[in-house]
Protein backbone atom coordinates (compact mmCIF):
# COMPACT_ATOMS: atom_id res chain seq x y z
CA UNK A 1 0.00 0.00 0.00
CA UNK A 2 1.39 3.19 -0.83
CA UNK A 3 2.61 6.10 1.52
CA UNK A 4 1.94 9.38 2.19
CA UNK A 5 4.70 10.93 5.02
CA UNK A 6 3.51 14.09 6.80
CA UNK A 7 6.77 16.23 8.03
CA UNK A 8 5.94 16.79 12.19
CA UNK A 9 6.76 20.52 12.68
CA UNK A 10 7.23 20.73 16.74
CA UNK A 11 7.82 23.64 18.77
CA UNK A 12 9.36 22.61 22.38
CA UNK A 13 6.91 20.55 24.12
CA UNK A 14 3.90 20.70 21.45
CA UNK A 15 2.85 19.76 17.92
CA UNK A 16 2.69 23.01 15.75
CA UNK A 17 -0.41 23.26 14.15
CA UNK A 18 0.61 23.46 11.08
CA UNK A 19 1.21 19.85 11.30
CA UNK A 20 -2.44 19.14 11.65
CA UNK A 21 -2.98 20.97 8.66
CA UNK A 22 -0.62 19.55 6.53
CA UNK A 23 -2.36 15.62 7.76
CA UNK A 24 -6.22 17.35 6.40
CA UNK A 25 -4.24 18.11 2.99
CA UNK A 26 -3.22 14.15 3.48
CA UNK A 27 -6.43 12.98 4.05
CA UNK A 28 -7.28 14.39 1.01
CA UNK A 29 -5.27 12.16 -0.68
CA UNK A 30 -6.40 9.49 1.47
CA UNK A 31 -9.61 9.27 0.59
CA UNK A 32 -8.83 9.51 -2.84
CA UNK A 33 -6.14 6.32 -3.57
CA UNK A 34 -6.29 4.87 0.43
CA UNK A 35 -2.82 5.89 1.06
CA UNK A 36 -1.65 5.14 4.53
CA UNK A 37 -0.79 8.22 6.46
CA UNK A 38 2.71 8.23 8.77
CA UNK A 39 3.97 11.54 10.54
CA UNK A 40 7.76 11.60 10.79
CA UNK A 41 9.67 13.49 13.30
CA UNK A 42 13.41 14.18 12.99
CA UNK A 43 14.96 15.45 16.05
CA UNK A 44 16.53 14.59 19.26
CA UNK A 45 13.27 14.20 21.34
CA UNK A 46 9.85 13.17 20.09
CA UNK A 47 8.22 12.57 22.96
CA UNK A 48 4.49 10.83 23.22
CA UNK A 49 3.14 12.94 20.37
CA UNK A 50 1.95 9.71 18.83
CA UNK A 51 -1.91 10.19 20.15
CA UNK A 52 -2.10 13.95 19.08
CA UNK A 53 -0.97 13.06 15.70
CA UNK A 54 -3.31 9.95 15.39
CA UNK A 55 -6.39 11.96 16.09
CA UNK A 56 -5.73 14.12 13.03
CA UNK A 57 -5.34 11.92 10.96
CA UNK A 58 -1.86 9.95 11.10
CA UNK A 59 -1.85 5.94 10.86
CA UNK A 60 1.38 5.69 12.12
CA UNK A 61 4.19 7.97 13.58
CA UNK A 62 7.81 7.36 12.43
CA UNK A 63 10.15 9.13 15.45
CA UNK A 64 14.08 9.81 13.77
CA UNK A 65 15.53 10.45 16.97
CA UNK A 66 19.15 11.05 17.50
CA UNK A 67 21.39 13.43 19.77
CA UNK A 68 23.19 14.94 16.12
CA UNK A 69 19.28 16.36 15.47
CA UNK A 70 18.76 18.46 18.08
CA UNK A 71 20.05 21.62 16.05
CA UNK A 72 18.48 21.46 12.49
CA UNK A 73 21.21 21.07 10.39
CA UNK A 74 19.49 20.96 6.70
CA UNK A 75 22.36 17.87 5.49
CA UNK A 76 21.93 16.07 8.09
CA UNK A 77 17.80 16.23 8.32
CA UNK A 78 17.92 15.40 4.46
CA UNK A 79 20.00 12.33 5.16
CA UNK A 80 17.88 11.47 7.90
CA UNK A 81 14.73 11.93 5.60
CA UNK A 82 16.29 10.51 2.63
CA UNK A 83 16.82 7.40 4.20
CA UNK A 84 13.64 6.79 5.84
CA UNK A 85 12.32 7.27 2.53
CA UNK A 86 14.75 4.61 0.81
CA UNK A 87 13.40 2.16 3.42
CA UNK A 88 9.43 2.42 3.36
CA UNK A 89 9.49 3.67 -0.09
CA UNK A 90 7.01 6.71 0.41
CA UNK A 91 4.80 8.13 -2.81
CA UNK A 92 4.20 11.19 -1.36
CA UNK A 93 5.95 13.35 1.44
CA UNK A 94 4.24 16.18 2.76
CA UNK A 95 4.84 19.17 4.95
CA UNK A 96 4.26 23.15 5.60
CA UNK A 97 5.62 25.55 3.82
CA UNK A 98 7.96 26.54 7.27
CA UNK A 99 11.38 28.07 6.89
CA UNK A 100 12.77 24.64 7.87
CA UNK A 101 10.92 22.56 5.26
CA UNK A 102 11.67 24.81 2.82
CA UNK A 103 15.51 24.87 3.47
CA UNK A 104 16.33 20.73 3.68
CA UNK A 105 13.57 19.36 1.33
CA UNK A 106 15.54 20.77 -1.73
CA UNK A 107 18.63 18.39 -0.65
CA UNK A 108 15.74 15.50 0.20
CA UNK A 109 14.43 16.13 -4.14
CA UNK A 110 17.91 15.88 -5.38
CA UNK A 111 18.91 12.90 -2.93
CA UNK A 112 16.06 10.85 -3.64
CA UNK A 113 15.65 11.84 -7.37
CA UNK A 114 12.10 13.56 -6.33
CA UNK A 115 10.22 16.02 -7.50
CA UNK A 116 9.50 18.97 -4.89
CA UNK A 117 6.77 22.30 -5.07
CA UNK A 118 6.52 24.62 -2.62
CA UNK A 119 4.23 26.57 -0.73
CA UNK A 120 1.01 24.89 -2.29
CA UNK A 121 -2.59 26.12 -1.89
CA UNK A 122 -4.48 23.55 -2.76
CA UNK A 123 -3.62 19.26 -3.71
CA UNK A 124 -4.74 16.77 -5.54
CA UNK A 125 -3.95 13.54 -7.41
CA UNK A 126 -4.30 13.34 -11.29
CA UNK A 127 -5.98 10.71 -12.69
CA UNK A 128 -2.64 8.32 -13.10
CA UNK A 129 -2.50 8.93 -9.52
CA UNK A 130 0.39 11.67 -9.08
CA UNK A 131 0.30 14.89 -7.33
CA UNK A 132 -0.98 17.45 -8.52
CA UNK A 133 -0.95 20.92 -6.95
CA UNK A 134 -1.84 24.31 -7.47
CA UNK A 135 0.36 27.32 -6.25
CA UNK A 136 0.97 31.14 -6.79
CA UNK A 137 3.75 32.22 -9.49
CA UNK A 138 4.98 35.43 -10.14
CA UNK A 139 3.69 36.16 -6.44
CA UNK A 140 0.34 36.82 -6.07
CA UNK A 141 -0.54 37.96 -9.72
CA UNK A 142 -1.23 33.92 -10.93
CA UNK A 143 -1.80 30.52 -9.91
CA UNK A 144 -0.36 27.64 -11.33
CA UNK A 145 -1.15 24.17 -11.62
CA UNK A 146 1.42 21.80 -11.92
CA UNK A 147 1.10 17.74 -12.17
CA UNK A 148 4.13 15.66 -11.12
CA UNK A 149 5.25 12.48 -13.56
CA UNK A 150 5.26 9.64 -12.57
CA UNK A 151 8.85 9.90 -9.79
CA UNK A 152 8.95 9.01 -6.78
CA UNK A 153 8.94 10.68 -4.17
CA UNK A 154 6.55 13.78 -5.14
CA UNK A 155 7.38 15.74 -2.72
CA UNK A 156 5.38 19.43 -1.54
CA UNK A 157 5.04 21.93 1.30
CA UNK A 158 1.47 23.07 1.54
CA UNK A 159 0.68 26.95 2.56
CA UNK A 160 0.35 27.81 6.25
CA UNK A 161 -3.72 28.09 6.77
CA UNK A 162 -4.55 26.84 3.35
CA UNK A 163 -6.13 23.89 5.35
CA UNK A 164 -8.10 23.34 8.20
CA UNK A 165 -7.45 20.36 10.70
CA UNK A 166 -9.57 17.58 10.99
CA UNK A 167 -10.15 15.46 13.49
CA UNK A 168 -9.55 11.88 11.94
CA UNK A 169 -9.28 9.62 14.93
CA UNK A 170 -6.07 7.28 13.00
CA UNK A 171 -4.05 4.46 14.97
CA UNK A 172 -1.11 6.79 15.21
CA UNK A 173 0.94 4.16 16.15
CA UNK A 174 4.78 4.85 17.16
CA UNK A 175 7.27 3.31 15.47
CA UNK A 176 11.00 3.96 16.25
CA UNK A 177 13.26 3.98 13.19
CA UNK A 178 16.96 3.95 14.38
CA UNK A 179 19.02 6.27 11.27
CA UNK A 180 22.99 6.30 11.15
CA UNK A 181 23.44 10.00 11.60
CA UNK A 182 27.35 10.63 9.80
CA UNK A 183 28.93 13.52 11.59
CA UNK A 184 29.33 16.89 9.90
CA UNK A 185 31.96 18.39 10.56
CA UNK A 186 30.96 21.25 7.74
CA UNK A 187 28.18 22.83 9.65
CA UNK A 188 28.57 24.22 13.37
CA UNK A 189 25.51 25.93 15.28
CA UNK A 190 27.08 28.44 17.39
CA UNK A 191 23.94 29.88 19.07
CA UNK A 192 20.36 30.38 18.37
CA UNK A 193 18.58 32.77 19.74
CA UNK A 194 14.70 33.43 20.27
CA UNK A 195 13.79 37.12 20.07
CA UNK A 196 9.80 37.28 21.76
CA UNK A 197 7.71 38.95 19.16
CA UNK A 198 5.01 41.04 20.22
CA UNK A 199 2.44 40.26 17.38
CA UNK A 200 2.21 37.03 15.28
CA UNK A 201 4.41 36.37 12.25
CA UNK A 202 3.15 37.74 8.39
CA UNK A 203 3.29 35.01 6.86
CA UNK A 204 1.03 33.04 9.85
CA UNK A 205 -1.08 36.00 11.05
CA UNK A 206 -5.02 35.64 10.28
CA UNK A 207 -5.08 39.19 10.17
CA UNK A 208 -2.78 41.74 9.46
CA UNK A 209 -2.80 45.83 9.48
CA UNK A 210 0.07 47.34 7.54
CA UNK A 211 1.09 51.03 6.95
CA UNK A 212 2.35 52.75 4.16
CA UNK A 213 3.38 55.98 2.79
CA UNK A 214 0.59 57.42 4.39
CA UNK A 215 2.13 56.88 7.83
CA UNK A 216 3.84 59.61 7.43
CA UNK A 217 6.37 58.56 10.02
CA UNK A 218 8.06 55.74 12.28
CA UNK A 219 6.12 56.79 15.72
CA UNK A 220 2.67 56.74 13.96
CA UNK A 221 3.20 53.09 12.98
CA UNK A 222 1.97 53.09 16.90
CA UNK A 223 -2.05 53.79 15.49
CA UNK A 224 -1.43 50.57 13.35
CA UNK A 225 0.19 48.81 16.13
CA UNK A 226 -3.11 49.55 18.14
CA UNK A 227 -5.41 48.66 15.81
CA UNK A 228 -3.44 45.23 15.47
CA UNK A 229 -3.45 44.23 19.17
CA UNK A 230 -7.33 45.23 18.95
CA UNK A 231 -7.63 42.02 16.73
CA UNK A 232 -5.04 39.94 17.55
CA UNK A 233 -3.21 41.07 14.09
CA UNK A 234 0.23 40.86 13.18
CA UNK A 235 1.93 44.31 11.85
CA UNK A 236 3.15 44.76 8.14
CA UNK A 237 4.25 47.68 6.08
CA UNK A 238 4.00 48.96 2.27
CA UNK A 239 7.47 49.15 0.73
CA UNK A 240 7.17 52.78 0.82
CA UNK A 241 7.09 52.98 4.76
CA UNK A 242 10.03 50.27 5.01
CA UNK A 243 12.17 52.18 2.01
CA UNK A 244 11.45 55.24 4.45
CA UNK A 245 13.57 53.55 6.96
CA UNK A 246 10.71 54.01 9.42
CA UNK A 247 9.94 50.52 10.20
CA UNK A 248 12.12 46.86 9.51
CA UNK A 249 12.29 45.52 5.94
CA UNK A 250 11.07 41.95 8.00
CA UNK A 251 7.66 43.81 8.11
CA UNK A 252 7.55 44.42 4.46
CA UNK A 253 4.52 43.00 2.83
CA UNK A 254 4.59 42.88 -1.80
CA UNK A 255 5.91 41.25 -4.36
CA UNK A 256 10.01 41.97 -3.32
CA UNK A 257 8.36 41.53 0.54
CA UNK A 258 6.27 38.45 2.33
CA UNK A 259 3.70 37.11 -0.10
CA UNK A 260 0.68 36.93 2.79
CA UNK A 261 -2.98 35.76 2.11
CA UNK A 262 -4.33 36.47 6.01
CA UNK A 263 -8.26 36.40 6.45
CA UNK A 264 -8.26 40.00 7.14
CA UNK A 265 -6.03 42.72 5.78
CA UNK A 266 -6.21 46.03 6.65
CA UNK A 267 -4.24 48.80 4.69
CA UNK A 268 -3.38 51.77 6.15
CA UNK A 269 -2.02 54.59 3.96
CA UNK A 270 -1.14 52.43 1.36
CA UNK A 271 -2.14 53.19 -2.07
CA UNK A 272 -2.30 49.58 -3.74
CA UNK A 273 0.59 49.56 -6.23
CA UNK A 274 0.83 45.98 -8.60
CA UNK A 275 3.76 45.61 -6.65
CA UNK A 276 2.00 45.56 -3.18
CA UNK A 277 -1.02 44.02 -4.36
CA UNK A 278 0.89 41.09 -5.47
CA UNK A 279 1.75 40.13 -2.32
CA UNK A 280 -1.63 40.30 -0.18
CA UNK A 281 -4.07 40.09 -3.30
CA UNK A 282 -5.26 37.17 -1.63
CA UNK A 283 -6.22 37.94 1.20
CA UNK A 284 -9.90 36.81 1.94
CA UNK A 285 -11.21 40.68 3.14
CA UNK A 286 -9.51 43.55 2.26
CA UNK A 287 -9.75 46.51 4.19
CA UNK A 288 -8.63 50.34 2.88
CA UNK A 289 -7.97 53.44 4.99
CA UNK A 290 -6.82 56.31 2.62
CA UNK A 291 -7.47 59.45 2.62
CA UNK A 292 -7.23 60.06 -1.11
CA UNK A 293 -10.53 58.69 -2.69
CA UNK A 294 -8.93 57.80 -6.44
CA UNK A 295 -6.36 55.83 -4.52
CA UNK A 296 -6.07 52.42 -6.55
CA UNK A 297 -6.39 50.30 -3.36
CA UNK A 298 -10.09 51.81 -2.84
CA UNK A 299 -10.73 49.29 -6.44
CA UNK A 300 -9.60 46.34 -5.35
CA UNK A 301 -10.80 46.37 -1.96
CA UNK A 302 -13.67 44.66 0.27
CA UNK A 303 -14.52 47.79 2.69
CA UNK A 304 -12.99 51.22 3.43
CA UNK A 305 -13.21 54.60 4.74
CA UNK A 306 -11.98 57.24 2.54
CA UNK A 307 -10.88 59.45 5.30
CA UNK A 308 -7.73 61.09 7.34
CA UNK A 309 -6.07 57.81 9.06
CA UNK A 310 -4.85 59.66 12.13
CA UNK A 311 -8.42 60.01 13.00
CA UNK A 312 -9.94 57.06 11.70
CA UNK A 313 -7.22 54.43 13.70
CA UNK A 314 -8.02 55.86 16.93
CA UNK A 315 -11.74 55.79 16.11
CA UNK A 316 -11.85 52.22 14.32
CA UNK A 317 -9.71 50.87 17.35
CA UNK A 318 -12.53 52.35 19.84
CA UNK A 319 -15.12 50.88 17.94
CA UNK A 320 -13.39 47.73 17.74
CA UNK A 321 -12.85 47.30 21.59
CA UNK A 322 -16.49 48.26 22.17
CA UNK A 323 -17.35 45.55 20.14
CA UNK A 324 -15.66 43.96 22.45
CA UNK B 1 39.01 33.15 -3.16
CA UNK B 2 36.26 32.85 -6.35
CA UNK B 3 32.64 33.72 -5.13
CA UNK B 4 30.10 32.57 -7.56
CA UNK B 5 26.30 34.25 -7.65
CA UNK B 6 23.55 32.24 -8.90
CA UNK B 7 21.40 34.79 -10.26
CA UNK B 8 17.84 34.90 -12.44
CA UNK B 9 16.21 36.86 -14.81
CA UNK B 10 12.33 37.93 -13.62
CA UNK B 11 9.51 39.73 -15.09
CA UNK B 12 9.75 43.27 -13.50
CA UNK B 13 7.54 43.96 -10.75
CA UNK B 14 5.49 46.59 -12.31
CA UNK B 15 5.07 43.58 -15.08
CA UNK B 16 1.12 42.36 -15.69
CA UNK B 17 1.34 39.11 -16.19
CA UNK B 18 -1.36 37.60 -18.89
CA UNK B 19 -1.52 34.11 -19.81
CA UNK B 20 -0.19 32.87 -23.31
CA UNK B 21 -2.41 30.88 -25.61
CA UNK B 22 -2.15 27.14 -24.53
CA UNK B 23 -2.77 28.30 -21.28
CA UNK B 24 0.17 26.71 -19.61
CA UNK B 25 2.62 30.25 -19.70
CA UNK B 26 2.73 33.78 -19.71
CA UNK B 27 2.81 36.23 -22.83
CA UNK B 28 6.57 37.40 -22.37
CA UNK B 29 6.20 39.72 -25.69
CA UNK B 30 5.68 43.24 -23.84
CA UNK B 31 7.43 42.36 -20.47
CA UNK B 32 10.27 44.24 -19.35
CA UNK B 33 12.90 41.70 -17.63
CA UNK B 34 15.02 42.75 -14.73
CA UNK B 35 17.73 41.06 -12.35
CA UNK B 36 15.26 39.04 -9.87
CA UNK B 37 15.21 42.15 -7.21
CA UNK B 38 16.42 39.40 -4.12
CA UNK B 39 19.45 38.60 -6.23
CA UNK B 40 20.82 42.31 -6.25
CA UNK B 41 21.48 41.39 -2.63
CA UNK B 42 23.19 38.14 -3.45
CA UNK B 43 25.43 40.10 -6.27
CA UNK B 44 25.89 42.80 -3.56
CA UNK B 45 27.21 40.69 -1.02
CA UNK B 46 29.82 39.15 -3.30
CA UNK B 47 30.96 42.64 -4.43
CA UNK B 48 31.60 43.44 -1.08
CA UNK B 49 33.58 40.83 0.16
CA UNK B 50 35.63 41.01 -3.37
CA UNK B 51 36.25 45.03 -1.88
CA UNK B 52 37.65 43.48 1.35
CA UNK B 53 39.44 40.59 0.23
CA UNK B 54 40.03 40.83 -3.52
CA UNK B 55 38.17 38.03 -4.62
CA UNK B 56 36.87 37.37 -8.59
CA UNK B 57 33.20 37.55 -8.47
CA UNK B 58 31.22 35.08 -11.24
CA UNK B 59 27.73 35.21 -11.76
CA UNK B 60 26.14 32.79 -13.51
CA UNK B 61 22.58 31.95 -14.70
CA UNK B 62 20.22 29.86 -17.29
CA UNK B 63 18.02 31.72 -19.39
CA UNK B 64 17.50 32.42 -23.11
CA UNK B 65 19.48 34.77 -25.16
CA UNK B 66 18.03 37.97 -23.16
CA UNK B 67 18.91 36.75 -19.36
CA UNK B 68 22.22 37.90 -20.54
CA UNK B 69 21.06 41.34 -19.28
CA UNK B 70 20.74 40.16 -15.79
CA UNK B 71 24.41 38.90 -15.84
CA UNK B 72 25.51 42.12 -17.47
CA UNK B 73 23.49 44.44 -14.41
CA UNK B 74 25.16 42.30 -11.53
CA UNK B 75 28.45 42.76 -13.82
CA UNK B 76 27.74 46.07 -13.82
CA UNK B 77 27.33 46.19 -10.16
CA UNK B 78 31.07 44.85 -9.79
CA UNK B 79 30.81 41.19 -10.86
CA UNK B 80 34.04 40.47 -12.47
CA UNK B 81 32.63 37.69 -15.54
CA UNK B 82 29.72 36.00 -15.93
CA UNK B 83 28.72 32.62 -17.61
CA UNK B 84 25.47 32.18 -19.43
CA UNK B 85 23.64 28.74 -20.07
CA UNK B 86 21.39 28.88 -22.81
CA UNK B 87 19.92 25.80 -24.88
CA UNK B 88 16.75 25.23 -26.44
CA UNK B 89 16.89 21.90 -24.76
CA UNK B 90 17.34 24.06 -21.35
CA UNK B 91 13.85 25.82 -21.56
CA UNK B 92 10.94 25.22 -19.32
CA UNK B 93 12.82 23.06 -17.14
CA UNK B 94 12.09 22.36 -13.40
CA UNK B 95 14.05 23.17 -10.40
CA UNK B 96 15.40 19.65 -10.16
CA UNK B 97 16.66 19.60 -13.68
CA UNK B 98 18.19 22.89 -13.25
CA UNK B 99 19.64 22.43 -10.38
CA UNK B 100 21.33 19.48 -12.52
CA UNK B 101 22.67 21.85 -14.93
CA UNK B 102 23.70 24.63 -12.79
CA UNK B 103 25.55 22.06 -10.44
CA UNK B 104 27.30 20.22 -13.21
CA UNK B 105 28.47 23.33 -14.62
CA UNK B 106 29.68 24.64 -11.37
CA UNK B 107 31.49 21.53 -10.55
CA UNK B 108 33.19 21.89 -14.01
CA UNK B 109 34.52 25.17 -12.95
CA UNK B 110 36.29 23.39 -10.08
CA UNK B 111 37.94 26.32 -7.81
CA UNK B 112 34.42 28.07 -6.51
CA UNK B 113 34.79 28.86 -2.52
CA UNK B 114 31.61 30.41 -1.76
CA UNK B 115 28.05 30.26 -3.71
CA UNK B 116 25.68 33.31 -2.85
CA UNK B 117 22.09 33.63 -4.29
CA UNK B 118 18.91 35.46 -3.19
CA UNK B 119 16.20 34.25 -1.14
CA UNK B 120 13.50 33.39 -3.69
CA UNK B 121 13.01 33.95 -7.22
CA UNK B 122 9.71 36.45 -7.48
CA UNK B 123 8.83 34.60 -10.69
CA UNK B 124 8.46 30.95 -9.77
CA UNK B 125 7.76 31.93 -6.23
CA UNK B 126 10.53 29.42 -5.23
CA UNK B 127 14.20 29.22 -2.91
CA UNK B 128 15.03 25.35 -3.86
CA UNK B 129 17.63 25.95 -7.11
CA UNK B 130 20.30 27.31 -5.34
CA UNK B 131 19.73 24.91 -1.82
CA UNK B 132 19.86 21.53 -4.86
CA UNK B 133 22.61 22.79 -6.34
CA UNK B 134 24.48 22.71 -3.15
CA UNK B 135 23.16 19.03 -2.78
CA UNK B 136 24.46 18.21 -6.22
CA UNK B 137 27.86 19.74 -4.81
CA UNK B 138 27.52 17.78 -1.58
CA UNK B 139 28.35 21.20 0.34
CA UNK B 140 26.81 22.50 3.29
CA UNK B 141 24.58 25.54 3.35
CA UNK B 142 22.89 28.28 4.81
CA UNK B 143 19.81 30.12 4.18
CA UNK B 144 18.84 33.54 4.79
CA UNK B 145 21.83 34.93 6.12
CA UNK B 146 21.30 38.62 7.20
CA UNK B 147 24.63 38.67 7.97
CA UNK B 148 28.19 36.78 6.20
CA UNK B 149 31.64 37.31 7.35
CA UNK B 150 34.42 34.97 5.43
CA UNK B 151 37.53 33.67 7.55
CA UNK B 152 39.84 32.89 4.19
CA UNK B 153 42.65 31.34 6.60
CA UNK B 154 40.53 28.96 7.96
CA UNK B 155 38.60 28.64 5.32
CA UNK B 156 34.71 29.23 7.01
CA UNK B 157 31.96 31.54 6.74
CA UNK B 158 30.23 32.66 9.67
CA UNK B 159 26.79 32.91 8.71
CA UNK B 160 23.79 35.22 11.22
CA UNK B 161 20.43 32.91 10.07
CA UNK B 162 16.98 33.66 9.81
CA UNK B 163 14.91 31.43 11.67
CA UNK B 164 11.41 30.65 12.74
CA UNK B 165 11.14 32.59 15.91
CA UNK B 166 14.14 34.52 15.58
CA UNK B 167 18.17 33.85 14.66
CA UNK B 168 20.90 31.58 14.98
CA UNK B 169 25.11 32.06 13.69
CA UNK B 170 26.09 29.10 11.75
CA UNK B 171 29.77 28.27 10.61
CA UNK B 172 29.87 26.93 7.51
CA UNK B 173 33.51 25.23 6.39
CA UNK B 174 33.88 26.41 2.73
CA UNK B 175 32.86 25.78 0.13
CA UNK B 176 29.35 26.25 0.81
CA UNK B 177 26.15 27.89 0.28
CA UNK B 178 24.82 31.13 1.38
CA UNK B 179 21.03 32.37 0.33
CA UNK B 180 20.84 36.13 1.37
CA UNK B 181 17.67 37.74 3.63
CA UNK B 182 17.10 40.91 1.83
CA UNK B 183 18.42 43.91 3.69
CA UNK B 184 21.65 42.45 4.66
CA UNK B 185 23.08 45.28 2.74
CA UNK B 186 22.15 48.18 0.89
CA UNK B 187 22.81 47.06 -3.37
CA UNK B 188 24.24 49.78 -4.99
CA UNK B 189 23.20 51.18 -8.80
CA UNK B 190 24.61 50.03 -11.53
CA UNK B 191 26.67 53.42 -11.91
CA UNK B 192 26.92 54.57 -16.32
CA UNK B 193 30.89 53.87 -15.81
CA UNK B 194 30.01 50.64 -14.33
CA UNK B 195 27.63 49.44 -17.27
CA UNK B 196 30.30 50.62 -19.40
CA UNK B 197 32.75 48.51 -17.88
CA UNK B 198 30.94 45.79 -18.09
CA UNK B 199 30.10 45.32 -21.56
CA UNK B 200 33.89 44.31 -21.55
CA UNK B 201 33.76 42.23 -18.74
CA UNK B 202 33.97 38.51 -20.03
CA UNK B 203 31.01 36.28 -20.31
CA UNK B 204 30.99 32.63 -21.35
CA UNK B 205 28.16 30.89 -23.05
CA UNK B 206 27.50 27.51 -22.40
CA UNK B 207 25.38 25.10 -24.25
CA UNK B 208 23.84 21.37 -23.92
CA UNK B 209 26.95 19.92 -25.54
CA UNK B 210 29.57 21.52 -23.05
CA UNK B 211 27.44 20.34 -20.16
CA UNK B 212 29.12 17.09 -19.02
CA UNK B 213 25.98 15.21 -17.59
CA UNK B 214 28.68 12.62 -15.54
CA UNK B 215 29.28 15.32 -13.47
CA UNK B 216 26.46 14.72 -11.28
CA UNK B 217 25.55 11.58 -12.66
CA UNK B 218 22.72 11.49 -14.96
CA UNK B 219 22.40 10.56 -18.75
CA UNK B 220 22.44 12.50 -21.53
CA UNK B 221 18.58 12.27 -21.98
CA UNK B 222 17.65 13.44 -18.69
CA UNK B 223 19.80 16.94 -18.57
CA UNK B 224 17.18 19.36 -19.90
CA UNK B 225 13.13 19.11 -19.92
CA UNK B 226 13.06 15.31 -19.59
CA UNK B 227 14.76 15.24 -16.04
CA UNK B 228 11.89 17.32 -15.10
CA UNK B 229 9.89 15.80 -12.25
CA UNK B 230 6.73 17.99 -12.81
CA UNK B 231 5.39 20.24 -15.59
CA UNK B 232 3.22 23.47 -15.79
CA UNK B 233 -0.47 22.11 -16.90
CA UNK B 234 -2.16 25.51 -16.48
CA UNK B 235 -1.67 28.64 -15.24
CA UNK B 236 -4.56 31.33 -14.83
CA UNK B 237 -4.90 35.03 -13.26
CA UNK B 238 -6.87 35.16 -10.17
CA UNK B 239 -10.07 36.88 -10.38
CA UNK B 240 -11.30 37.71 -6.71
CA UNK B 241 -14.71 39.97 -6.82
CA UNK B 242 -14.35 42.74 -4.29
CA UNK B 243 -17.60 44.63 -2.47
CA UNK B 244 -15.46 47.85 -2.67
CA UNK B 245 -18.40 49.30 0.08
CA UNK B 246 -16.15 52.30 0.51
CA UNK B 247 -17.93 54.98 3.58
CA UNK B 248 -17.28 58.29 3.70
CA UNK B 249 -15.01 59.34 6.29
CA UNK B 250 -16.10 63.18 7.10
CA UNK B 251 -17.78 61.91 10.56
CA UNK B 252 -14.78 59.65 11.84
CA UNK B 253 -17.41 57.98 14.63
CA UNK B 254 -19.57 57.33 12.24
CA UNK B 255 -17.57 55.74 9.59
CA UNK B 256 -15.38 53.94 12.08
CA UNK B 257 -18.72 52.16 14.08
CA UNK B 258 -20.44 51.23 10.24
CA UNK B 259 -16.84 49.82 9.51
CA UNK B 260 -16.74 47.56 13.01
CA UNK B 261 -20.39 46.72 12.46
CA UNK B 262 -19.54 45.33 8.79
CA UNK B 263 -16.43 43.52 10.16
CA UNK B 264 -18.01 41.86 12.56
CA UNK B 265 -21.58 41.09 11.21
CA UNK B 266 -21.13 41.24 7.42
CA UNK B 267 -17.72 40.11 6.99
CA UNK B 268 -17.85 37.96 10.48
CA UNK B 269 -14.14 38.54 10.85
CA UNK B 270 -13.14 40.20 13.96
Amino acid sequence: MSEILVLVDKAQDTVRNVTYEVLAAALKLKEKNGASISAVYIGDNAGSIESDLGKYGADKVYKIENPSLKDFNPSLYAHALSELVNKVGADIILGGNTLQNQDFLPRVASKTKGGLTTDAIDIDLTSSSTLQVKRYKYSGKSIATLSYHDVKPMIATIRLNAYKPVEAGAAGEAVSESIDIPADDNFKVIETNIIPKERPELTEADKIVSGGRGMANGENFKLCYDLADSVGAGAGASRAAVDSGWVPYEMQVGQTGKVVSPNLYIAVGISGSVQHYAGMGSSKVIVAINKDPDAPIFQKCDYGICGDLFDVLPALTDEIKKLG
Amino acid sequence: MKILVIVRQTPDTEAKIQTNSAGNGIQTDDIKWILNPFDEFAVEEAVQIKEKSNAEVVVLTVGSDKAVDAIRTALAMGGDSGVHIKDDAFADMDTYALAKVIGAKIKALGDIDLILAGKKWIDEESSQVPLQVAEELSIPQATLASKVEVDEGSKTAKVTSVIEGGERIIELKLPALITVEQGINEPRYASLPGIMKAKKKPCEEVGKGDINGDEIGISEGELGIDGSRYKNDAIEIPTITRSLKVIDGNDVQQASSELAKLLREEAKII
